[in-house]
């Protein structure tokens, strides 16, 4: 069926995009997570 | 009314020092004619073709001229301390910004109405039988640049990389602007001049829509 | 992290069941045969960004006159998120206009104007990276955010008009295409779908702003001790 593979396409760019955004906000957050808790714990050791 | 009075006050502080060393209004008309000779390089600027691309390059020269041209306006302020000084002396903030607005608005149209010959000179397109239209239109679209660009430069005035930041916030905003004055222009300076009403339409309300958010939210950009 | 899991895994479905509906409950097109299909991707992921980019205009209109951080986490999150749906749109247009017309992009209005909002809202975001100060970047970006909402219906509407005088091939069939009602159907499960994946992805992005907020309080305290 012709178009077929463009139709795939679509779908396979649409949803990596999502999932490449997924990943992105995930990596943020864990490297977030990771400063917060170095910080807290210089805090707490600091009291 | 207060408003009135005031803002008239300010406008002529405006006007005042602008006249006084006339430099923003001398670098934009030399930025315009830079633009405009650039761009005559980019494509044959023959008689049939140069019709339809005059007004389009028209506005464009005039959309970049302009969002160099309203850097300075709270940058000056800023630069110079005289921005709490400025909300002080007045009891609605929007003053402030109707005044800067109708500086900018002239400024603007002064520039655009001194390059008018010279484009239709360079491009051959007859502006003398439609002036009045052309007036409306360089009026009503400079009106929406003034407005956009008057409120987002006392945003970059605040940021880093402010010469680069108000270009980038106001381009895409006055999209609408561009194309409706575009299509106005293109219409006027066509062999059979006709008038794009359409456009002034889509003109007049950007103008009420943004003057009107302005008017509302004005304060907040001016809050220290 | 339980019902997070939970959560991702009805997007996931819904997102499968709306991509079998598209490929084979809805019927196929007369004029386009097979393409057409990537219109429920297409259209359902612009509906889902424009929710998007409406929630960020609430989100700039609450923090304006409640000055709560969590307007502004709310705001910011809902422009990325909203941005992540517009990008699909400006790239499954193309992969759909190619077949059909040869050529990978048309200045045709929807994707013209999809193309300026993305402008404004990348401009969005990229103001905040420019306002050092939390508070004055919040509100900054909140009247921006303002504007450029406002600005949206005039961006659409004004390039619309301006291709009613200059017609360009249209990505998603002109005047007189219309979707029979299975189509209907299946494009709102679609954009249900869609949301359900916003949704998502819009919580995601406010708890790493809202983490933001929880660190930079912390570094505070950290300087201060």
């Amino acid at each position: 069926m012709k178009n077929l593979d463009s139709v795939f396409a679509a779908y396979l760019f649409a949803w990596g995009i999502f999932f490449v955004y997924y990943l992105s906000v995930a990596r943020r957050a864990s490297a977030l997570r990771d400063e917060l808790k170095q910080l807290k714990d210089s805090l707490n050791r600091g009291k | 009314m207060a408003l009135l009075s005031n803002t008239a006050v300010l406008l002529g502080k405006e006007l005042r020092t602008e006249f006084r060393s006339r430099e923003l209004l001398t670098t934009t008309v030399v930025f315009i004619l830079i633009v405009v000779v650039l761009f005559s390089f980019t494509f044959d600027p023959t008689s049939a073709e140069s019709r339809r691309f005059a007004g389009s390059l028209l506005w464009l020269a005039f959309l970049f001229a302009a969002s160099l041209m309203l850097q300075p306006c709270f940058l000056r302020e800023q630069n110079n301390d005289t921005l709490s000084a400025l909300r002080l002396s007045v009891s609605d903030p929007f003053t402030i910004f109707v005044a800067k607005l109708a500086a900018n608005t002239l400024f603007l149209l002064l520039t655009e109405l001194l390059m008018l010959p010279v484009f239709s000179i360079l491009f051959n397109v007859p502006i003398c039988p439609v002036f009045g239209r052309l007036v409306l239109v360089l009026f009503l679209g400079s009106l929406g640049v003034s407005i956009a660009g008057t409120a987002l430069s006392a945003v970059s005035a605040q940021a880093r990389m402010r010469e680069l930041l108000l270009p980038l916030l106001l381009l895409p905003l006055l999209t609408p602007v561009l194309v409706a004055s575009t299509q106005v222009t293109v219409g006027l300076l066509d062999a059979q001049p006709f008038m794009e009403w359409k456009g002034i339409e889509f003109l007049v309300v950007f103008d009420v829509v943004f003057f009107t958010a302005l008017w509302l939210l004005g304060e907040y950009l001016l809050e220290e | 992290m339980a019902k997070h899991a939970l959560g991702s895994a009805i997007v996931v479905l819904l997102l499968v069941a709306a991509a079998y509906g598209a490929f084979f409950i809805a019927p196929t097109d007369v004029k386009q045969g097979l393409i057409y299909r990537i219109l429920f991707l297409h259209v359902s992921s612009a509906w889902a960004g424009l929710t998007a980019f409406f929630i960020c205009f609430v989100g700039n209109l609450m923090y304006v006159w409640r000055r709560a951080p969590q307007w502004d986490w709310l705001g910011t999150s809902a422009a990325e998120v909203g941005l992540a749906f517009t990008t699909v749109v400006l790239v499954t247009g193309p992969i759909w206009a190619h077949p059909v017309w040869g050529i990978w992009w048309t200045w045709d209005a929807r994707l013209t104007s999809t193309f300026v909002l993305w402008l404004l809202y990348v401009s969005y975001l990229l103001l905040r990276t420019l306002v050092e100060e939390p508070d004055r970047r919040a509100l900054f970006s909140a009247l921006f955010g303002i504007f450029a909402f406002l600005d949206v219906p005039l961006v659409f509407g004004s390039i619309r008009w301006w291709r009613t005088q200059h017609p360009q091939p249209v990505v998603m069939g002109g005047p007189g295409t219309g979707l029979d009602p299975t189509m209907w159907k299946v494009l709102f499960f679609s954009w249900m779908a869609m949301l359900a994946l916003m949704t998502l992805l819009l919580l995601a992005r406010y708890k790493l702003e809202a983490m933001r907020g929880d660190l930079d309080i912390v570094r505070r305290e950290a300087e201060a001790a």
